[in-house]
């Protein structure tokens, strides 16, 4: 990062790094850290007072994150913006990779080896569509957006990916790309007949579609939205995971005193179902202020979005905080039986590696976009350097 | 394009080292008067009302999860653990009265009991180490440093313990402590502890039932109710957790389930799956000893299913009782899949042998003579198809083929490729015997005049049904089912469990859905063993002849005198004869 990249004159000029010291919201960070270490005190208490054998590996893939962090928000937003079509490229390869892999009779691979950890390719694709889409509607004008021609290619652009990520299958994640884009379709300000015709044909659909599926199909269908269907698994588990909820009362039964998490009665207590541990153990209070903390670095991602003199950067931003709103609901709704059990992990809690990097590279570029929220991009820069 | 920008900003960059983008413009602290009429900016303009939207369904997600959140820590807000300066009249609003649930001769199976628990009003304290150490003089086990904390607070109620004994009040009682108080609480017992477990399932820490008929009360609106009274016998029920157990250490499984139903009434008078837990304090217990095998787990349940599929095929008039199918050799179907015997005659079976000896072969066969359809609607108006509909919230929901095929009909025809819960298994086999009319399984008492009953059978397929299985414990796979003066009928199962992929040999489930008195039943029952091991008196055979049958007959020996059923023959104990009317 030589001068000559960053160093500018007057008015229009780059960051030095020091400016970018000075820019960096250590606010945010901070936010990070208490939610983290939330997740690492469950993590302790899981592990009946252990470090091991999570919390240890919970606090060193945050640090990892934290660097990750640093070295993606202090990368000008500009380089991002023109490798975002690159890194998209790239996701879909690994993903066509995994496909293949997985075909061929290897098993079915859906993680790449890092060596530290393992990467799942569809979690990447959440942070490369989010930047490649941003880039995309950063060319348009608000008129050319809700032009047909124009609404085409970003629809190809969350259609791949999610069909194949489909057929691994992995019906949540595919459902969650949608939302992400469809989200995106929205802020970049698509006009609202789009909307409402996909609503309307959405809502025409489903009778039509009903009746043309299999019997299997179907029942795939109402299994999916009745857990208890599931006898042994799913129904059973939400309803222990509400005792362990209301068991907690206002104050919780205090750190590592949770009857039910200790007794080994949770499942999957330190992934998907922590919240419930945390509700019991540090009570109404307890889940209450990790929803406050996520709620604020929600806000701030908003505030960056609202203060952005950039579209891509604004997209970005935005994108990366209905990412997050995704994984928070989606994980509590779904803890306390609101929404069928699907893998979505308490973000930056609950134990994982993929969740944590996909996490921290989406709150880099997030920092990255607040860094550089003043700078104005033109629409198609011709070249980049 | 922007045109005016781009060139300004060229001469600007063109000062610099122009290897960034001469086009694009970094401006961390101030925006130009140029902007602001640029598309880029009616872009971001736009792009803000539409945030405000984002913001909006931010916040009913939040306030969705946030209120639910509230709404489940509501319940435990309100009990005594919470209270910190509330009034107290409060104290004891928090957990219900629960109506005591007995059994169906009136036995008390479940009670809420008074118990006391210790308060102290913080403000009445006059000295706060006196009353440490004093209740710790008669409360030895409490914390003395949880103590000492919990008084020092400034102000309001605290509770100290909870559950205390009348010994333990009598003697906090005496120690006349200003300040040192007592509140009544209700607190469920359940006197015969671990027996009948999964039918009364337990409550929350509040007194509010959370699964089995605790759950039924809350959510069926009984709470107001004096008593409840459930179906289940409480002397059938001993017998069949005993004989069970006994069952499950002699074969060394890993679970036990039996079920004991009316067969007119659909009652179930007694009901177990072991291993189970004691609802006083059920998560002392294992999750999976917390988990109803009975009404909850669903399972592949083998040849005993065959007896759905004669019934089937002899009450549509298409196969008669002297129809014969050849079981010479392996039935071959689609995929390279054949279906072998198990107790291979090699020959021509009518269709009593076919049951007797369990013929996959001629069971498949028969089953396609009738039809896919056919076999598939005469199961679904047994029940057999989908979650029962009963009390307790503890309910499994079969598990079918995803594709109903011909060849899903043939495994189903002996019970592969199907799960259902024990619990249907009963109700399809009580409707089987008691003269074709459909059993809805019940766990309350039902008094009064019988409900209207539909007819899913003619009498004589029930008639016939009755004869096969007569013949099965007479001379077929279940003689070690029967019981001098109770004739039993029934079929055996022998399932091989599913495991990974395909099935294994190793790896039983046993089961005998039977029924008594022959002549005309009046009880239906199945019991199903988990991986059971062969022993030294079994000759190492593992099959369900020589474990479920030989329970059946257990059970049956001692539960049909205490049902009031008279033995067959002219034998009779004279103080049957006193003791017992048949009703």
């Amino acid at each position: 990062m030589s001068d000559g990249f960053f160093g500018g004159p007057g008015g229009g000029r780059d960051l030095r790094i020091k400016e970018k010291f000075f820019e960096f919201n250590w606010g945010l960070l901070l936010l990070l850290i208490a939610i983290a270490s939330m997740g690492f005190a469950m993590l302790y208490s899981v592990a009946d007072g252990n470090w091991d054998p999570w919390a240890t590996r919970q606090i060193i893939r945050f640090c990892m994150g934290v660097v990750i962090l640093f070295v993606v928000a202090f990368v000008d937003v500009r380089v991002w913006m023109s490798l975002a079509y690159p890194a998209y490229a790239v996701s879909l390869l690994l993903l066509v990779g995994v496909e293949l892999i997985g075909f061929k009779g290897m098993g079915a691979q859906r993680w790449i080896n890092l060596g530290f950890m393992q990467l799942q390719p569809s979690e990447l694709m959440k942070i490369t569509l989010i930047l490649a889409l941003a880039r995309y509607f950063h060319a348009l004008t608000s008129e050319q957006v809700s032009r047909i021609r124009f609404v085409i290619p970003p629809l190809i652009m969350i259609g791949v990916p999610m069909a194949l990520v489909l057929k691994q299958p992995d019906l949540g994640t595919a459902l969650l790309l949608a939302v992400v884009g469809i989200s995106l379709f929205f802020l970049a300000g698509l006009a609202w007949r789009y909307f409402i015709v996909a609503g309307i044909a959405v809502m025409g659909a489903i009778p039509v579609i009903w009746s043309r599926l299999h019997d299997y199909q179907k029942q795939r269908v109402l299994t999916f939205m009745d857990p208890e269907s599931d006898p042994l698994g799913a129904g059973y588990h939400i309803l222990q995971s509400k005792i362990a909820l209301g068991s907690g009362g206002l104050f919780g039964k205090g750190f590592m005193q949770g009857t039910q998490a200790h007794l080994n009665f949770l499942p999957e207590k330190h992934t998907d179902f922590i919240f419930t541990m945390l509700a019991e153990e540090l009570g109404l209070v307890g889940a209450m202020t990790l929803m406050v903390l996520y709620l604020m670095v929600l806000l701030f991602g908003i505030t960056v979005g609202l203060q952005t003199r950039n579209q891509f950067g604004r997209l970005v931003a935005l994108g990366v905080v209905v990412n997050f709103f995704l994984y928070i609901f989606i994980n509590i709704a779904m803890v306390m039986g609101l929404l069928p059990v699907v893998g979505v992990p308490l973000p930056l809690v609950s134990y994982g590696g993929t969740a944590m990097l996909t996490l921290m590279l989406g709150f880099g570029l997030l920092m990255c976009v607040y860094i550089h929220r003043n700078m104005e991009i033109n629409r198609n820069p011709t070249s980049f350097w | 394009m922007a045109m005016g920008i781009t060139s300004k900003n060229h001469d600007k960059a063109s000062r610099g080292i122009p290897r960034l983008g001469y086009d694009m413009v970094a401006r961390p602290d101030f925006r130009t008067e140029a902007s602001a009429d640029l598309p880029e900016t009616r872009t971001l303009a736009r792009g803000r009302k539409r945030i405000g939207l984002a913001i909006a369904l931010f916040s009913v997600g939040f306030a969705v999860i946030g209120g639910k959140l509230l709404m489940l820590g509501a319940g435990s807000l309100t009990a005594p653990t919470q209270v910190a300066s509330a009034p107290r009249p409060m104290v004891t609003e928090g957990r219900v009265t629960r109506p005591n649930v007995v059994d169906r001769n009136g036995e008390v199976m479940a009670i809420d009991i008074m118990t006391a628990s210790l308060y102290a009003d913080i403000k009445d304290i006059q000295n706060r180490e006196e009353a440490v150490q004093a209740l710790r003089r008669v409360l030895p086990h409490l914390n003395e440093k949880t103590l000492r904390r919990r008084l020092s607070k400034a102000g309001g109620n605290v509770r100290l313990m909870r559950e205390l004994t009348p010994r333990q009040e009598y003697a906090v009682h005496n120690l006349g402590l200003p300040g040192i108080n007592f509140e009544k609480e209700f607190k469920r017992v359940y006197p015969n502890g671990t027996m009948a477990g999964h039918v009364l399932g337990y409550v929350n820490a509040n007194n509010e039932g959370v699964a089995g008929i605790e759950y039924h009360i809350d959510h069926g609106d009984l709470l107001a109710q004096e008593q409840v009274a459930v179906s289940v016998d409480m002397r059938v029920q001993h017998v069949l957790r005993d004989e069970l157990a006994q069952a499950m250490s002699t074969f060394s499984a890993k679970a036990a389930v039996g079920v004991v139903m009316d067969v007119t009434t659909g009652e179930v008078i007694g009901m177990s799956s072991l291993p189970d837990f004691d609802p006083n304090d059920p998560m002392a217990s294992e999750d999976n000893a917390r988990f109803s095998r009975a009404t909850l787990g669903v399972y592949e349940m083998g040849s005993t299913f065959k007896a759905f599929s004669v019934a089937a095929s002899l009450d549509s008039g298409l196969v008669q009782l002297g129809d014969r199918f050849d079981a010479r050799k392996p039935l071959k179907v689609a995929g390279g899949f054949s279906i072998r015997d198990f107790h291979a005659q090699k020959r021509e079976l009518s269709v009593s042998e076919v049951f007797m000896h369990s013929s996959n072969i001629g069971t498949a066969k028969m089953v396609m003579e009738l039809g896919r359809d056919r076999h598939r609607s005469f199961l679904s108006s047994l029940g057999l198809l989908e979650r029962p509909d009963i009390e307790l919230p503890e309910r499994g929901k079969p598990l079918l083929p995803a594709r109903w095929t011909d060849l899903s009909t043939m495994t189903i025809s002996y019970g592969h490729g199907i799960s259902v819960t024990p619990l249907q298994m009963t109700a399809a086999g009580a409707a089987i015997v008691n003269g074709g009319f459909k059993v809805s399984p019940t766990f309350v008492r039902q008094d009064g005049d019988l409900k209207e009953r539909k007819r899913v059978m003619s009498a004589q397929t029930s008639k016939s049904m009755r004869k096969l299985m007569r013949l099965v414990v007479a001379e077929g796979t279940g003689r070690r089912a029967d019981v001098a003066g109770y004739p039993v009928i029934g079929k055996t199962g022998t399932a091989e469990k599913a495991v990974g992929g395909g099935y294994s040999r190793k790896a039983l489930l046993t089961s005998f859905l039977s029924a008594f008195p022959a002549d005309n039943p009046r009880y239906a029952m199945l019991v199903m063993l988990d991986e059971p091991q062969g022993t030294k008196a079994t000759y190492n055979f593992a099959t369900a002849g020589w474990n479920a049958a030989p329970l059946t007959g257990r059970i049956v020996r001692r539960i049909a005198p205490m049902l009031g059923l008279k033995p067959e023959g002219n034998w009779q104990s004279p103080l049957q004869s006193v003791s017992y009317t048949q009703r």
